[in-house]
């Protein structure tokens, strides 16, 4: 039973438009994946060394142990926000002959696949195996290293449950985040150590392996919570952990209303975005993204010349373009034929486009500008990214609406956002590239020539020009949509 | 109101819709029958420019939907799904739609008291969104939105699936209201009787071609039923 509930699911992902459909695509997106794990591993490989040279004269060992709880807290952090919940998936089983429990065992079996599980063990097994054989012996290192998947484990499924409850009794979910964050706090004001506790819990597990039974014990027990609420909670609509949607009447944007028909379809883009997760985390990104120059503006290495500050300047300005512009018109997929039928010309709908573009890139940049209270560099970097501002606005605007007609991929909004590669072609790779390339090789010559601020200056005002010029480029982006519309409306058909 | 030259679609050698001429008067109410398969939804994609023709022409109004986009000006049309934006409460949809053709506010809500009835307390006031909808009220919000242009030529697509009974009723008595206001229509049915009631003229569609075209008469259902047994 379980092998065929197995093959089930093997089919299901293999078989996926998404799957099948972009070969290369998935080739690339391995390649990457590839690459992470082995950097991962490398990290690992390497953590004694990084330590010694992080924390000169320190036990490597001894920090590891000691900030092992505080990276489980990190991990159950991050799979709240990200992890996904198997479930779903059982509803075509539940009217067969089928046990529940054995569904629900399924279920919980299937969830132990997530990257998640695997990421600790990749990160600790080498520097565990390299390490710490001479501390606690091979057996030491291997219960160490057991009692760290099972720790992750517990992790596991604290999330699926908590996750769960929080569309049940979010009460429970609140709690038992106050708890984390309280034991968080405590430990912030010296009044616990969880530093101390992970310290000589990990270390009494190296040298005993009695101890590993305490986080088996911990994950027995959380294996039978989850299994008791989920059998029984095994309807559908009671799985699913989409909210009731909860619509407070008509939630126009009065302000745009002022603009007529642009402001119609800003507004129809901006609940676009509200009301689903993945737009919504992209948008989300982009604020995450305003905090990138900090890597580039504390190095000497980079303020000291002009390319590499140009590079985070049109990033920051312009993230939240390219990377919610990237997808453009795939986000609407379910209704492009809606929007090619009804009364409305492809030169508003990118008008829409890039009016919704441009204030973005004016929010990103207006933030951005408080990098110029930074000393010593910060009255150039505000110049540079004035001149990165004025290029995204009147050249990169145009640059991702023209590739946009190159996007023919259906993006599913109803799916969750992390891992999603849904909708992701070649295009998006290559579409990166002449964004951040054009304006660097704009102020090569000049630097080159000795004069940068020159170099800066063409780019900003090249910017600027095609900012003016926007109805003639727009023309253009819309003559190339009109030859491609029926092969992006094609393949938005296709489910 | 619309003329179709030679018009042909071909997918990976074979041909979908062939109907080498086929001429619809203004006022006209056609309904276009045919099994599965028979080219109906890409016949009527390709009148709306969803679909590149592999050869042949559609005009409306004497200019080629390609070359011109006049015609969405007067064209109101309901396919699939596809139409509607579904992460829209209904009545974003209508005021959305009624934006786009010009109409206010008050238009708008003077155009939705008339489909009351039709909509049954189903629709609005729901505080759902239209992705959240049965597929039947789905259909409805998409025709409604399709007639709220007031337009002169109206394209559905198997309006009467998915609908209860008295909704299917209810719809024919609209149909056969805007046929009065001497609007063009063009449906497709897979329910004979209904779409007999409300068209003069029936085309039958087989594997893309146009194998009968007739005035409805008292024998036309008779005639259909003869054809579709098997």
């Amino acid at each position: 039973m379980i092998r065929l509930l197995l093959s089930h699911q093997w089919k299901e992902s293999t078989r996926s438009s998404v799957w099948q459909k972009n070969l290369a695509v998935n080739l690339v997106l391995g390649f990457f994946m590839l690459l992470m794990l082995l950097y991962v591993v490398l990290l690992s490989v390497f953590l004694d060394k990084i330590i010694e040279w992080g924390l000169p004269g320190k036990d490597p060992v001894a920090v590891i142990n000691g900030v092992m709880l505080y990276y489980f807290l990190l991990d159950l952090g991050m799979r709240f926000v990200m992890q996904e919940l198997p479930v779903l998936s059982i509803q075509p089983y539940l009217h067969l002959p089928v046990g529940k429990g054995k569904l629900v065992h399924f279920v919980l079996w299937k969830s132990i696949t997530s990257m998640f599980n695997f990421l600790p063990l990749l990160l600790f097994i080498p520097y565990a195996l390299k390490m710490l054989p001479e501390v606690y012996g091979l057996g030491g290192a291997w219960s160490w290293v057991a009692g760290l998947f099972l720790l992750t484990l517990v992790n596991n499924f604290l999330t699926l449950y908590f996750k769960r409850q929080l569309a049940e009794k979010p009460l429970v979910t609140v709690g038992f985040l106050l708890a984390v964050v309280a034991l968080a706090t405590l430990d912030y004001l010296n009044y616990i150590s969880l530093g101390t506790a992970s310290g000589a819990f990990f270390q009494a597990m190296g040298q005993n392996p009695v101890w590993v039974l305490v986080p088996l014990l911990v994950l027995v027990g959380v294996y039978l919570i989850n299994y008791r609420f989920l059998v029984a909670h095994t309807y559908p609509e009671e799985m699913r952990v989409r909210k009731q949607s909860r619509i407070d009447g008509s939630a126009e944007i009065g302000f745009l209303q002022r603009f007529g028909e642009l402001g119609t379809l800003i507004g129809l883009e901006l609940k676009l975005i509200m009301r689903h997760k993945r737009p919504k985390s992209t948008t989300m990104m982009s604020i995450f993204f305003l905090a990138y120059g900090f890597i580039f503006y504390t190095n000497k290495m980079y303020t000291d010349g002009f390319a590499m500050l140009i590079f985070p300047g049109i990033f920051m300005t312009g993230f939240m373009m390219l990377s919610y512009g990237q997808f453009v018109p795939g986000w609407q997929s379910a209704h492009f034929d809606a929007l090619l039928t009804k009364r409305l010309s492809p030169y508003t709908f990118f008008l829409g486009k890039f009016w919704l573009f441009v204030p973005a890139c004016t929010v990103a940049y207006l933030v951005t500008l408080l990098y110029g209270l930074m000393p010593n560099i910060g009255g150039k970097i505000m110049l540079i990214n004035t001149a990165c501002f004025l290029y995204n606005i009147g050249i990169n605007t145009f640059v991702v609406l023209y590739l946009s007609t190159y996007n023919k991929k259906r993006i599913d909004l109803s799916k969750s956002a992390s891992f999603n590669w849904q909708g992701v072609g070649a295009s998006q790779f290559i579409m990166m590239l002449p964004a951040l390339l054009i304006p660097i090789l704009i102020y090569l010559p000049f630097g080159l020539m000795d004069n940068p601020w020159w170099g800066v200056a063409a780019m900003g005002l090249t910017g600027l020009l095609g900012f003016i010029f926007h109805r003639q480029l727009l023309g253009l982006v819309v003559k190339r949509f009109q030859q491609e519309k029926y092969a992006i409306a094609a393949g938005f058909r296709q489910a | 109101m619309i003329e179709v030259r030679d018009l042909q679609k071909n997918y990976n050698g074979v041909t979908v819709v062939n109907i080498p001429g086929l001429t619809v008067q203004k006022g006209e109410t056609i309904g276009l029958v045919g099994n599965n398969g028979a080219g109906k939804t890409t016949f009527f994609r390709m009148i709306l420019d969803l679909i590149r023709p592999t050869k042949g022409e559609v005009f409306s109004k004497g200019e080629n939907v390609r070359s011109t986009e006049d015609w969405k000006q007067y064209t109101g049309s309901h396919l699939d799904e596809g139409f509607l934006i579904d992460f829209l409460t209904p009545e974003e949809y209508f005021a959305f739609i009624g934006k786009l053709n010009g109409l206010t506010p008050g238009d708008v809500q003077a155009f939705l008291d008339r489909f009351r009835d039709f909509f049954n307390g189903e629709i609005l006031e729901q505080r759902k969104y239209i992705r959240d909808f049965s597929k039947g009220n789905q259909k409805k919000v998409g025709v409604a939105a399709a007639v709220m242009s007031d337009p002169e030529l109206l394209i559905l697509d198997e309006p009467f699936a998915n609908l209860d009974p008295s909704s299917q009723i209810r719809l024919k008595n609209l149909l056969k209201d805007l046929k009065r206001q001497g609007m063009t229509l063009l449906i497709s049915s897979h329910d004979l009787s209904h779409v007999i009631e409300v068209c003069d003229r029936i085309v039958l569609l087989e594997k893309g071609q146009v194998v009968e075209d007739m005035k409805t008469n008292e024998t036309t259902l008779q005639q259909l039923e003869s054809y579709f047994n098997v």
